[in-house]
């Protein structure tokens, strides 16, 4: 692969290691997000509507007692009992015990005049014919009314039944103090914003507002609030200074007063506020993580791939190489077979002139000359020649040849110091530092001794070359290692010399590959030192930097 | 000491004719022949003491040459030459009862110090036959006279 398809490879694993996660994340997080405010706001809701019904049941049962109040007196006492100012004012004070409430109290006669009164106000003797809440006491026999000022010009309503005797109607009617009734419907207190009220069918403010709105006032928010309806009616709706409130709504006293219990949407949903705040912490915290997590997973994959990539182009790259080796064994050694017929011919004809030269020189039929000695010297020349391609010949039949080996156990502890005896002196020469090192821990392996020798000292030998060939006579460094690796064994010879190039490094097993000048080498050393290592049933690999020294690596298995 | 008799057996008419004008030029009687047939041909005609055979060669090749000189003439030596350095082809000659194995390209020389070293052992031998035969003779006369008579 190149390396542009693995940058590809990688942004399509971190695309999908961020994705894939981060849906169902975001999924959680919004879908939990959605929940909680819906339930919220249904918690909020009803808890409003609780309170609504909580308070109307308080509210109706105080008018109820008030009804029932005067009620008792109305049936206790007769008119003109009550109309005694002083049984009137036994009977208010009583009253007051009952409930502070109670502001005055006073007897009406049919035509609404106002016969007795008890009560901090003057009020005996005024006629309340036309007033409102009389004409509708009169009509309904009891009544409850709105708030109102009156003749005493503060704001009040009266509680007022109508009694029948056989010979005539009259009127109690109990005035009740607002205030009390405002801190009964007030109590009501949810969160900071929460607050209760009553509106009259007018929408004018029966209690006060604590958020502002004073008595009989009108309430300009919400006019929404007074549609009828039946039961509790809930529903948000903006105020005119443009804030949300949750309202939650119920008629009392006959459709004739609003009980509106609201609170401010953000002041409920405070939680929510900092639930939102939570959501986002998490978010970016989850998205960060899953970020790293994905960058660093990809990292990872993508390494790990291009580790086996690697190998296995390596792998291949090796078999490819010990494919053409065989291919070239196999030439090679016919090649070398056909050579060597018609060396043997050169050979014996170069036998034949010597043979008949030496005679003729016997025989006194040739002088000793300089011509003669140059023909000496060509037919020696002749004879060197030739055996050199016989060498050469003898050297890739060996390649190619499957000669019967002799594994026996060998001690690498014991048998490479002996080894690299053989080179140390050469080395010594040179000015290279020899470095042994071999684990203690290293198993024995079943091979053949002088082939394994003969392997090693070449690769010392190239080392030895190849070190002087950078440093000259001082500077160099070699090393021979040998350790257990995972079943086998790796025996490495690493230099400091001038390395291999990319371009040989895939060619220096092939036979007569060499870099030396002509003479020096046949380029059969590591051709064979391949062959063999590859007959043990060993790797042998090498790993080089030009300019800065090669590694050769032979693994061969360990014994047992 | 008699003289010592060779054959070359190649497939390399030069090397053959080459080989035997150095081998004559040395004093050595040489024979040639160019297969194996030609040469277990020759063995029939002539006394030859020592056979140098090329491992591969066309028709009847080495190893199937060596077996059948040593079935018709067990006395006769045999040494293996051979192009090919695997080890293998001269060490299954030896076990046919070659003596000795070359490898091409080889020196004159060294094929000679070779044969004559054959030519030593196979003397020897003849030497042993004789006393063995001597001393049978030496045994009885009487014997040696009714053998002759039987003869």
């Amino acid at each position: 692969m190149k390396q542009g398809d693995y940058k590809r490879l990688s942004l399509k694993i971190l695309a999908s290691m961020i994705l894939v996660p981060v849906v169902p994340f975001v999924l959680v997080v919004f879908v939990s997000f959605h929940h909680f405010a819906g339930s919220l706001q249904s918690t909020t809701i009803s808890s409003l509507i609780r309170i609504v019904d909580d308070h109307r049941r308080t509210i109706e049962l105080f008018l109820t007692e008030r009804k029932t109040d005067l009620q008792f007196v109305a049936d206790s006492f007769g008119f003109d009992d009550l109309t005694r100012p002083a049984l009137l004012q036994e009977v208010f004070r009583n009253l007051q015990k009952k409930s502070v409430a109670f502001v005055d109290l006073g007897i009406f006669d049919e035509s609404g005049v106002h016969i007795a009164y008890s009560g901090p106000y003057e009020l005996t003797g005024k006629v309340y014919r036309e007033a409102e809440w009389f004409k509708e006491v009169i009509k309904k026999g009891y009544y409850v009314s709105d708030v109102f000022l009156g003749y005493r010009q503060v704001p009040h309503f009266v509680v007022a039944l109508v009694k029948k005797d056989k010979d005539r109607a009259w009127v109690i009617r109990a005035t009740i103090d607002t205030l009390l009734f405002n801190d009964i419907v007030e109590k009501a207190r949810i969160g900071k914003t929460g607050e209760s009220y009553i509106l009259n069918k007018d929408g004018l403010f029966q209690t006060e507002r604590r958020s502002g709105g004073g008595l009989m006032e009108k309430d300009t928010d919400g006019m929404a609030n007074l549609l009828p309806h039946q039961g509790t009616r809930t529903f948000v709706e903006k105020d005119v200074a443009g804030e949300t409130y949750l309202y939650a709504t119920m008629w009392l006293k006959d459709n004739n007063w609003l009980l509106v219990v609201r609170q401010e949407k953000a002041d409920a949903f405070k939680a929510l506020r900092s639930a939102t705040y939570m959501v986002i912490l998490i978010s970016i915290l989850g998205g960060f993580t899953i970020v790293a997590m994905a960058f660093y997973m990809t990292n990872r994959i993508v390494t790990e791939m291009r580790r086996i990539d690697e190998e296995k182009s390596r792998l291949s790259q090796q078999l490819i190489v010990a494919g053409r080796l065989a291919e070239i064994g196999e030439m090679s050694a016919g090649f070398a077979h056909e050579i060597n017929n018609p060396l043997q011919i050169i050979r014996a004809e170069q036998t034949l002139i010597e043979t008949i030269v030496s005679e003729m020189k016997e025989q006194g039929e040739l002088k000793e000359s300089e011509e003669m000695e140059e023909i000496e010297d060509s037919l020696r020349q002749i004879r060197v020649q030739t055996d050199r391609c016989g060498g050469i010949t003898q050297a890739l039949l060996k390649f190619a040849r499957e000669k019967e080996t002799a594994p026996a156990a060998v001690d690498l502890k014991r048998f490479l110091p002996e080894v690299i005896g053989l080179v140390i002196r050469k080395a010594d020469v040179e000015g290279i530092d020899v470095q042994q090192v071999v684990s203690d821990d290293i198993p024995l392996i079943q091979v053949d001794a002088s082939q394994l020798q003969q392997v090693l000292v070449n690769l010392l030998n190239n080392a030895i070359y190849a070190i002087v060939e950078q440093h000259g006579a001082a500077g160099g460094k070699l090393e021979i290692s040998a350790k257990a690796a995972g079943g086998r064994v790796e025996i490495a010879v690493t230099d400091n010399g001038c390395g291999i190039s990319p371009e040989n490094i895939e060619k220096i097993f092939a036979p007569f590959f060499t870099t030396k000048p002509v003479g020096r080498g046949t380029g059969l050393g590591l051709s064979v030192c391949y062959s063999i290592i590859e007959k043990m049933g060993g790797i042998f690999g090498v790993q080089s930097e030009e300019g800065r020294g090669a590694t050769f690596t032979i693994h061969l298995p360990a014994e047992g | 000491m008699r003289e010592m008799k060779i054959m070359l057996v190649d497939d390399e008419e030069r090397f053959l004719s080459t080989t035997e004008k150095v081998l004559s030029r040395k004093g050595y009687d040489a024979l040639t022949a160019a297969s194996g047939t030609e040469a277990l041909e020759k063995l029939k005609r002539h006394t030859i003491h020592v056979v140098i055979l090329d491992v591969k060669m066309p028709g009847m090749d080495g190893i199937a040459t060596l077996k059948e000189i040593k079935k018709l003439f067990p006395l006769v030596e045999v040494i293996m030459l051979t192009g090919h350095a695997t080890v293998d082809s001269a060490v299954d000659g030896l076990k046919s009862g070659a003596i000795d194995y070359v490898m091409k390209p080889c020196d004159i020389d060294d094929l000679l110090e070779k044969a004559e070293e054959a030519f030593e052992k196979r003397q020897r031998l003849e030497e042993k036959i004789r006393m063995a035969q001597a001393r049978t003779y030496m045994k009885s006369p009487r014997d040696i006279l009714k053998q002759t008579e039987e003869s």
